[in-house]
Order: structure tokens, then sequence, then C-alpha cells
């Protein structure tokens, strides 16, 4: 399993522009998914509830982001590229499987798990817990909280989801509530 | 609890899960392959059946094979209208945003309805044609149960057991498609 830290991901961040000198598009290809490899995944998982049905989606979000990224004229900055793409493959995904059902439980993997393993199990099931609450948001609620988890600002959100950026605030509201209710619920 | 200390928590319990399948790099490479190749066979098997038709047609200027002729090329261009009806667009719209490519799902879900219908007249056509061609050629040397036909049936009653299954689950998939976009 590859693993991947802060420094990987901010030492390859790139302007958009960067992606028109396509020199390599192999090379591009292989950045942009170290890069963003750990947030395609937790994004996967968000709309899955199983590690093979995350790994398929996540797969799909791979081929697809190959096919479209020669078609990438840097009209939109590369994240809000890379989360279309992946939200749009997620939703194609979640039409053609059945409904999620948040009682089956993922194994989810913790990426820095702490040195005490009493800590780590707990920080391991606080993180589940967080992505169990998640996958039963509504699917609206569910993006526009996955890409604000992801550090993603209100415009970006908007892009991605081509919406407003005040119904994004709206919405935003809304998930934080229901994803409070949801964590108390699983106390 | 502060509003923006909640988020940052929830942040940090939601990036510490980090999943990234292994070999991702080499399962893209052979799906990429496996859609080339799907392409390729599709493509050599009008070849392979519009071909020699033509050449035959070609060689044998008589009436029925050129009626053959141009009728099989007719059905194979038909037949690519309804594959690419069927797969327009699987890759290419990627990067519009979720309430767009909802809307193109949608769409296009509809279409694939439609030729759903358009294939079961294209069958109909396609299999009357050819039977009555190959009776019309032969003679009445080939019976109605004789191996061929056999086939033939089999080939027709899988085709029309497939064709509703297909389209109640395409039904399903624009009903949950049009739930979803309420919910964008």
């Amino acid at each position: 399993m590859k693993s991947f830290t802060a420094t990987d991901v901010l030492l390859s961040q790139p302007e958009a522009s960067d992606l028109l000198n396509r020199e390599a598009p192999a090379r591009e290809f292989d950045r942009l998914l170290a890069a963003n490899g750990p947030a395609l995944g937790r994004l996967a998982a968000s709309y899955t509830n199983t590690s093979s049905d995350r790994d398929d989606l996540f797969q799909e979000i791979a081929i697809a982001l190959w096919q479209a990224l020669p078609r990438f004229r840097g009209e939109c900055s590369e994240r809000t590229f890379l989360f279309r793409i992946a939200h749009n493959r997620g939703i194609a995904f979640l039409v053609r499987r059945r409904p999620l059902n948040s009682d089956v439980s993922d194994d989810l993997e913790i990426r820095d798990p702490a040195p005490n393993p009493e800590t780590g199990l707990l920080q391991e099931q606080s993180a589940q817990r967080v992505a169990a609450a998640i996958r039963r948001l509504p699917v609206g609620y569910r993006q526009v909280i996955t890409l604000m988890l992801e550090e993603l600002g209100y415009g970006e959100i908007a892009d991605v989801l081509g919406i407003s950026e005040s119904n994004v605030g709206a919405r935003l509201t809304r998930a934080r509530q229901m994803l409070r209710e949801l964590l108390e619920e699983q106390k | 609890m502060n509003v923006d200390l909640e988020l940052e928590s929830w942040r940090q319990q939601w990036q510490s899960v980090s999943v990234v399948p292994p070999d991702l790099r080499k399962r893209v490479d052979r799906q990429s392959r496996f859609l080339k190749i799907a392409l390729i066979l599709d493509t050599l098997v009008t070849v392979g059946i519009g071909g020699p038709v033509a050449v035959w047609a070609f060689t044998s200027p008589q009436t029925d094979i050129i009626l053959l002729a141009v009728v099989t090329w007719i059905l194979t261009a038909a037949a690519w209208a309804f594959r690419l009806r069927v797969t327009r667009g699987n890759w290419a719209p990627a990067s519009l945003n979720t309430r767009a490519f909802v809307d193109f799902l949608i769409g296009r879900c509809r279409s694939q309805l439609a030729a759903i219908k358009f294939g079961a007249v294209l069958f109909i056509v396609n299999l009357t044609f050819c039977t009555a061609w190959v009776y019309h050629h032969t003679g009445p040397h080939l019976g109605l149960f004789s191996w061929p036909m056999n086939i033939v049936w089999a080939v027709t009653v899988a085709f029309y057991l497939f064709l509703p299954w297909w389209n109640r689950r395409k039904k399903a998939e624009l009903a949950r498609l049009v739930s979803l976009r309420e919910q964008l």
C-alpha cells in the first residue's frame, strides 16, 4: 500500500498552466495521483461501503482522469478538475449500484497511527465514526462536506458542483447540523 | 464546542484516512487496453461481415446479392448508431460540474431507453430479411428447425430476454438519477 505525506502533496501542487505543457502525460497522471491519491480515496469511500467497491470506484476515477487529462485546458484549477471527475464518477457509480447501506462497516486505514496502540485504536474508531456518518448524509450534503473537509474554498466547491456559493454555504450549514446529529446518535 | 474547532476536528479525523489501492497505474493501463481492444474487435466484426458481402456483390453483381450487401451495410450502420448511442460519452464529459454531469447522465439514460426500442425493431428487421434472403437463395432445403436456424432462434430468444431486463434496469437507473438531481 502506497502512502503519502503532507510534504509530498505540498511539493507537487503545480499551477494549472503546468498541465498545459504535457511532454509526459503519463508522468503528469502519476504526479496527480500521487499528490491527490489519499483525497480521491476518501472521496471514493464516501460513495461506497465496502473496500472492494471503493477500490473499483477509485480505479474508475483514475481511468476517467486518464481519459480527461489530455482535454484539460486549464479552464479551472487542477483541484476543481480532479474533484469534478471524482464526484462525477462517484455519482455514476451510485446510480449503477444498489443504494448505500450504512450498516455495513468499512475497513478504513489510518495514515498516521499513534505510537500508543490504545490512542491509535481510539483515533481509528473516531475516524470511522466520522466517515460512516458522512456516508449517511444525503448526496448533496455529503459532497459539500467532503469537499470542505478536503480544504476546498466555497468558490471551488461551487465550481465542482455547479451551484452558487450561497447555496454552498446553505448546504454546508445543514450538512454540519446533520453530521452533528448523526455523530450524537452514534455515541 | 466552537464551530471552527468542530470542523477542524472532523477534518483531522477525515484526513487521517488514507486509502490508495496498490498497482492503480497498472490497473488503469490494463483497462485502457481493454477499451481499445473492444473497439478494435467491433471494427473487425464490422469489416469481417460487411467486407466479404461487399466483395461478393462486386464480383457477382446479381440483384439479390447486391440487395444483401446494401441491407447488410445499412443494418451494420444502424447497429453502430445503436452502440454509439448506448455508450456515448462514457468518459468524455468527466470534467463537467456535477449538476451538468447528472443532466448529461439523464439525457444519456433516456436515449438508451429509446435505443432499446430501436434495437428490438432492428433485430426483427435483420432477422426477417436474413431468413427471407437465405430461404430465397437456398430454396426449401433449410428447414425452420435445422441446426443453423436453431442457433438463430436461440440468439433471438436470448436477445428478447435480455431487452426487458435491460429496459427495467435503465428505467430504475433513470428514476435514481431524477431523484438524485432533486438532491443536488
